[in-house]
C-alpha cells in the first residue's frame, strides 16, 4: 500500500506498558512502536485494552509501568497537553465534538494551540489578533474543501447525522496539522459508503501530508486493507504483531480473534 | 425592506467573520444603538432612565459576566452578586483611598479585584465540575459579604460596611443627572459587551465552549483546562465587579454588603437562564426581563385593587420566578435569545412559509 | 474543657439537624441523580404548612399526618411537572430546575400561609438541660437536642430497613445503580421518583418540626438548609453513613470555629472589632478545603471517566 511515501524510522516506541485501574489490568507490558508515515493498526477482541493503549499514548491515562519514546525523548507517561504540542490529535470512539459549537468553530479548537495574540487584542478583534485568526481561517477551510464538507460548515455538530460528526471529528483532528494521528473506530457504525470514504480520506491524508496514523478499527477487510503493519491485543496482552499478512495466518491471532470473525 | 442574506456574497473570509455579516443586521444594531443613546434620553421620564433603564443595563451586564462563566464556560456560578460587591467596595475604595483617580479607571480596577478574587474562588473548578462547583461558589458568596461587613477597612470604618460612592467626575464634568448616568452606564455597557463578543467568537471563547461540551476532547486538542476556567473566571468577575461599580455609582449611590447577597446571584442566574444560556444578546433579554416582570407583577396586583392580600405580590414573584426558570428550562433551554433567533429565521423567509 | 465539651456536644446535636437534611438529599440524588436544590424550600415548606394546620385547631399527631400528605402530593407534583420533562437532561439542568422549585415552593408556602414568624412546640419537650448531667458533670446538654437526635436516629434506621429489606427499597436500589438497567428489568422509574420524593419530603417534614420547634418557623430555615451541602461534599453525595458523618462534623466544627477562631484572628492580627458569624461561610470553606483534598467524599465513590 505504499504510494511512494517512504515509511521512515521509528518515532513513536512504547516499551513494557503496563496499566490498570484499581486492580483491574486494562494493558500488560506491551511494546510496539511506530514508524514515520506508515499506518499502523491495533486490533482485538471487544475489551482487549485498544482505546486504553490510545489513551495513553496521548496522556488521557497515566500508565503505572513502562516507558514512551516520542522522537528519540525517553518519558514514563505523556501530558495531554505536551501530548498535543509535540503532535499528536485524536478521534474517539464514541464522536467527542463540541456540540455546542459549528463545524467551523470545532475545526478552529483545533488551530487553537497555534493561535498566539494574547486575549486583549482578541477582545478587541484587532490588527494581529483579527490577521490571526483570518490566516487559521484559511487553513481550516483547506480541511473543509478536502473533506467536502462545505455546505455544513456553518451548521452546529449537534445537528449532524453520524456520520458526518465522525468526519467533521477527523477534520478536527486535521486542522491541528497533527504529526500522529490517533483514529479510535474511524469506521464504526458507518454504512458502506460511508467507510469507502473515511477510508479515502485516511488513506489521503497518510499519502499527502504524510501524517503517522495509528489506528483502531473492527472492520478486518479494511484493517488489513489499508495498514502497513498491525499490533493484535487480547485482554490487555499483545499477541501478534507484523504486516498484515503475518497476522492473518498467525495462529493466536487466528484463536482468540479472526477464528470467531470467520 | 426585507430581511435577505441571499445576494450579500462574502468575498473574503474577513468578510465572512464580521460581528453581524448580515446587512439588515447591522442596519439594525445601528437603529437599536441610535435609539438607546439618542431617543431614550431624551424622552425617558427620570424613573424610567434611574429606576429601570440603568439597573437593565448594569444587570446586563452582570449577566454577561454569568454567561461567559456559565453559558460559554459551563461553569456554574451561585457567587456572582458577591463579585459584584467586590468590584463596588473595590471602586470606592480606589477613589477614596488614592488621590486624584479617574472614576473609569477606578472601575477597570475594581474588575481587575474582583477577576483576582473571582480566579481563588475558581481554583476549585479544576478539580471539581457541575454542582459540586456551585456549592463551591456559595462559599464565595457567603465569605465575601461577611468579610466586607466585618472588616471596617472596606467601608472606611462606616456602621454596618455602608458605603455612599464618591461624586462621578469625568474630565470636570460631574455626572448627576439620571440622563448622564444612564449614558455613563450605556457607555461602559455598550463597550463590554462589544468586547465580550469579541471574546467568545474568537479562540479564547472556542476554548471555553470545548471545555464545557466536552473537557476531555479539548484537553487533547491541547486546550488548558486550567488556563481556560481561570480565565473564565476571571474575565467573568471583572464584568461583575464592573457591574458592581455602576450598581454603587451610577444605580444606588449607597450600598451594603448585605444588598449583594444570594437572592441577587440568584437573580442574575435566572437573567442569564430566561435570557438565554450561552448568548450576549440573551442577557440584555434576560436581565430586562427580571427587571420588568417584578415591576409588571407590582402593577397588575394594584390594578386587581385592594382584596389583594397583603404580600402576596412578593410571594407571587416567587412563584412566577420559579416557574419560569422550571418553564424555560423545559421548553426553550435557550431562552429568549433563542426566540429572538427562531423569529429572525422566520423573517429570513417570510412572507414563504419555509 | 468543661465549656469545650459542652460547644462540641451542642454542635454534634445541631450537626444532627443538618444531616436530616442531608439525609434528603442524598435519598433524592441516589434514586434519581438529582441534585435538589429544593430540599431546603421543602423543610420550610413541610414547617409552614405544619403549623398552618396546627393553628386551625387540628392536634399535633393529627396534624403530622396532614402535613405529610402535603408533602406527598408535592412530591407527586413535582415527579410530574418538573422531573418527568427533564428526564434525560444533563445534571446540571436539572439541577438548575430544583433552584426554579425552590423559589416556587418557597412562594407557594408563604403564599397559603404568610410569611410571619411562627412558633412551634413539641408536646412535652423543653430546651433546658437535662438534670442530672448537669449535676454530675457540669455539663449542659438540651433535653431537646438530644430528643432531636433520637428521632434523627430512628428516621435513619427505618430508612435503612425500608431501604434494605422491602421490595420497594430494594428497586429503589436497582435504580440508583442503573437506571437503564433498572428499567429493563420492569421497575416503573415513575413510581420510584415519586416514592423517593415523598420519602425526601418525609424527612423534610421532621427536620422542619425539630428545627422549627427549635428556631421559630421562619424564611431563615431556608439558609440553615443550605449549609447541607456542604455536608454532602464532605460526606459524599451517595452516602447515608456520610450524610450523618459529615452533618456532625460540620454541626461541630462550626460551633468549635465560631468560638475560637475570631478571638483568635482578632489578637493575632490585632483587630478590635468582633470577627463573629464566621458560621454563615465556614462549613462552605471547610467544604472547599475538603473537596481540594478528596473531591468523592469521605464516603463516596471514586469515579473514574471513560473516553
Amino acid at each position: 500500500m505504499s504510494n511512494g511515501r517512504q515509511i521512515g524510522e521509528v518515532i513513536l516506541d512504547l516499551q513494557n506498558i503496563s496499566l490498570r485501574f484499581g486492580g483491574v489490568k486494562a494493558l500488560t507490558d506491551i511494546s510496539f512502536d511506530v514508524r514515520e508515515h506508515e499506518i499502523r493498526a491495533i486490533i482485538g477482541p471487544n475489551g482487549a485494552g485498544k482505546s486504553s493503549m490510545l489513551n495513553v499514548i496521548n496522556g488521557v491515562y497515566r500508565p503505572q509501568e513502562g516507558t514512551i519514546v516520542f522522537r528519540g525523548k525517553k518519558r514514563h507517561d505523556m501530558d495531554t497537553h505536551e501530548a498535543a504540542e509535540a503532535g499528536f490529535a485524536r478521534t474517539f470512539q464514541n464522536i467527542a465534538l463540541f456540540k455546542g459549537m459549528s463545524v467551523l468553530d470545532n475545526l478552529m479548537t483545533g488551530r487553537n494551540l497555534k493561535m498566539k495574540s494574547n486575549f486583549l487584542l482578541q477582545a478587541l478583534y484587532w490588527g494581529p489578533a483579527q490577521r490571526e485568526e483570518l490566516a487559521h481561517r484559511r487553513k481550516v477551510e483547506e480541511v473543509i474543501d478536502f473533506l467536502e464538507i462545505e455546505h455544513i460548515r456553518k451548521t452546529p455538530v449537534g445537528r449532524l447525522p453520524y456520520g458526518l460528526q465522525k468526519r467533521v471529528e477527523l477534520g478536527r483532528a486535521l486542522a491541528a496539522e497533527p504529526k500522529v494521528l490517533l483514529l479510535d473506530e474511524p469506521m464504526a457504525g458507518m454504512n458502506v459508503e460511508e467507510k469507502q470514504d473515511m477510508c479515502r480520506f485516511v488513506l489521503d491524508v497518510n499519502d499527502h501530508f504524510g501524517t503517522t496514523i495509528v489506528l483502531i478499527e473492527h472492520d478486518m477487510a479494511v484493517v488489513m486493507d489499508i495498514s502497513d503493519r498491525v499490533v493484535v491485543l487480547d485482554y490487555g496482552k499483545k499477541i501478534a504483531d507484523g504486516t498484515p499478512d503475518e497476522v492473518r495466518n498467525n495462529e493466536d491471532v487466528i484463536k482468540a480473534y479472526l477464528g470467531v470473525a470467520h | 425592506m426585507l430581511y435577505r442574506e441571499a445576494g450579500q456574497f462574502k468575498a473574503s473570509y474577513k468578510e465572512d467573520q464580521q460581528i453581524f455579516p448580515i446587512r439588515q443586521d447591522r442596519i439594525a444594531i445601528a437603529l437599536i444603538l441610535a435609539f438607546f443613546y439618542l431617543g431614550v434620553p431624551y424622552f425617558a421620564s427620570q424613573y424610567w432612565l434611574q429606576g429601570i433603564m440603568i439597573p437593565v443595563l448594569i444587570f446586563s451586564l452582570a449577566a454577561i459576566g454569568l454567561n461567559i462563566l456559565t453559558g460559554y464556560a459551563g461553569q456554574l456560578s451561585l457567587g456572582s452578586a458577591a463579585f459584584m460587591a467586590v468590584g463596588a467596595f473595590a471602586a470606592y475604595n480606589f477613589v477614596l483611598r488614592v488621590p486624584g483617580m479617574p472614576i473609569l479607571v477606578a472601575f477597570v480596577l475594581a474588575g481587575l479585584c474582583a477577576a483576582a478574587v473571582g480566579m481563588v474562588f475558581g481554583l476549585p473548578s479544576l478539580r471539581i465540575k457541575g454542582f459540586y462547583l456551585a456549592v463551591a461558589t456559595l462559599a464565595a458568596q457567603f465569605f465575601i459579604v461577611w468579610a466586607l461587613t466585618k472588616f471596617p477597612w472596606f467601608s472606611n470604618h462606616s456602621s454596618s460596611g455602608v458605603i455612599t460612592a464618591q461624586k462621578v467626575v469625568i474630565l470636570g464634568y460631574v455626572f448627576e443627572t439620571p440622563e448622564a448616568k444612564y449614558l455613563l452606564t450605556l457607555g461602559v455597557v455598550t463597550v463590554l459587551a462589544l468586547l465580550a463578543k469579541n471574546m467568545v467568537r474568537s479562540s479564547i471563547g472556542r476554548s471555553w465552549m470545548a471545555i464545557r461540551d466536552m473537557d476531555v476532547a479539548a484537553e487533547v486538542i491541547g486546550i488548558r483546562p486550567m488556563h481556560t476556567k481561570l480565565m473564565a473566571f476571571a474575565v467573568s468577575s471583572f464584568y461583575c465587579g464592573v457591574a458592581g461599580a455602576l450598581y454603587a455609582y451610577t444605580y444606588l449611590g449607597t450600598v451594603e454588603p448585605e444588598g449583594f447577597n444570594l437572592d441577587l446571584s440568584f437573580r442574575i442566574l435566572f437573567m442569564v437562564i430566561i435570557g438565554g444560556v450561552g448568548s450576549i444578546m440573551g442577557s440584555f433579554l434576560g436581565a430586562a426581563f427580571i427587571v420588568l416582570l417584578p415591576i409588571f407583577l407590582n402593577i397588575s396586583m394594584h390594578m386587581l385593587g385592594d382584596w389583594v392580600p397583603q404580600g402576596l405580590a412578593s410571594n407571587l414573584e416567587l412563584i412566577v420566578f420559579g416557574g419560569l426558570i422550571i418553564f424555560f428550562l423545559i421548553v426553550e433551554p435557550h431562552g429568549l435569545a433563542r426566540l429572538w433567533q427562531i423569529g429572525k429565521e422566520k423573517l429570513r423567509l417570510w412572507p414563504f412559509p419555509h | 474543657m468543661q465549656f469545650f465539651f459542652e460547644v462540641l456536644i451542642g454542635g454534634l446535636l445541631s450537626g444532627v439537624m443538618y444531616s436530616l437534611v442531608a439525609l434528603g438529599f442524598v435519598l433524592i440524588y441516589k434514586a434519581s441523580g438529582v441534585f435538589n436544590f429544593a430540599q431546603g424550600a421543602m423543610v420550610f415548606f413541610a414547617a409552614l404548612t405544619f403549623v398552618g394546620i396546627t393553628e386551625m385547631g387540628v392536634p399535633f399527631g393529627f396534624a403530622l399526618i396532614l402535613a405529610l400528605g402535603a408533602m406527598i402530593l408535592l412530591a407527586i407534583a413535582t415527579e410530574r411537572v418538573v422531573l418527568r420533562p427533564l428526564v434525560n437532561q444533563p445534571q446540571i439542568t436539572l439541577f438548575m430546575a430544583t433552584i426554579g422549585l425552590t423559589f416556587l415552593v418557597e412562594g407557594l408556602a408563604q403564599g397559603m400561609w404568610g410569611a410571619s414568624v411562627r412558633g412551634l412546640e413539641i408536646p412535652g419537650i423543653q430546651d433546658e438541660p437535662i438534670e442530672w448531667m448537669m449535676e454530675n458533670t457540669g455539663i449542659g446538654v438540651s433535653k431537646f437536642d438530644l430528643f432531636a437526635a433520637g428521632v434523627s436516629a430512628v428516621l435513619v434506621v427505618v430508612l435503612a430497613i425500608f431501604f434494605n429489606k422491602t421490595r420497594v427499597g430494594r428497586a429503589l436500589r436497582a435504580v440508583a445503580d442503573d437506571h437503564q438497567a433498572a428499567l429493563a428489568i420492569g421497575i416503573p422509574l415513575q413510581d420510584i421518583w415519586r416514592i423517593v420524593w415523598a420519602v425526601a419530603g418525609l424527612v423534610a417534614l421532621v427536620a422542619g418540626v425539630m428545627w422549627g420547634a427549635r428556631n421559630g418557623v421562619q424564611f431563615a430555615l431556608t439558609f440553615v438548609a443550605l449549609k447541607a451541602l456542604p455536608v454532602l461534599i464532605i460526606g459524599g453525595f451517595t452516602s447515608i453513613p456520610g450524610a450523618i458523618v459529615g452533618g456532625l462534623i460540620i454541626g461541630a466544627s462550626e460551633k468549635l470555629g465560631e468560638i475560637y477562631i475570631p478571638p483568635f484572628v482578632q489578637s493575632t492580627f490585632g483587630i478590635e472589632t468582633s470577627l463573629g458569624g464566621i458560621e454563615g461561610w465556614f462549613p462552605y470553606v471547610m467544604a472547599l478545603i475538603f473537596l481540594l483534598v478528596r473531591p468523592e467524599g469521605l464516603f463516596g465513590e471514586k469515579h473514574i471517566d471513560r473516553v
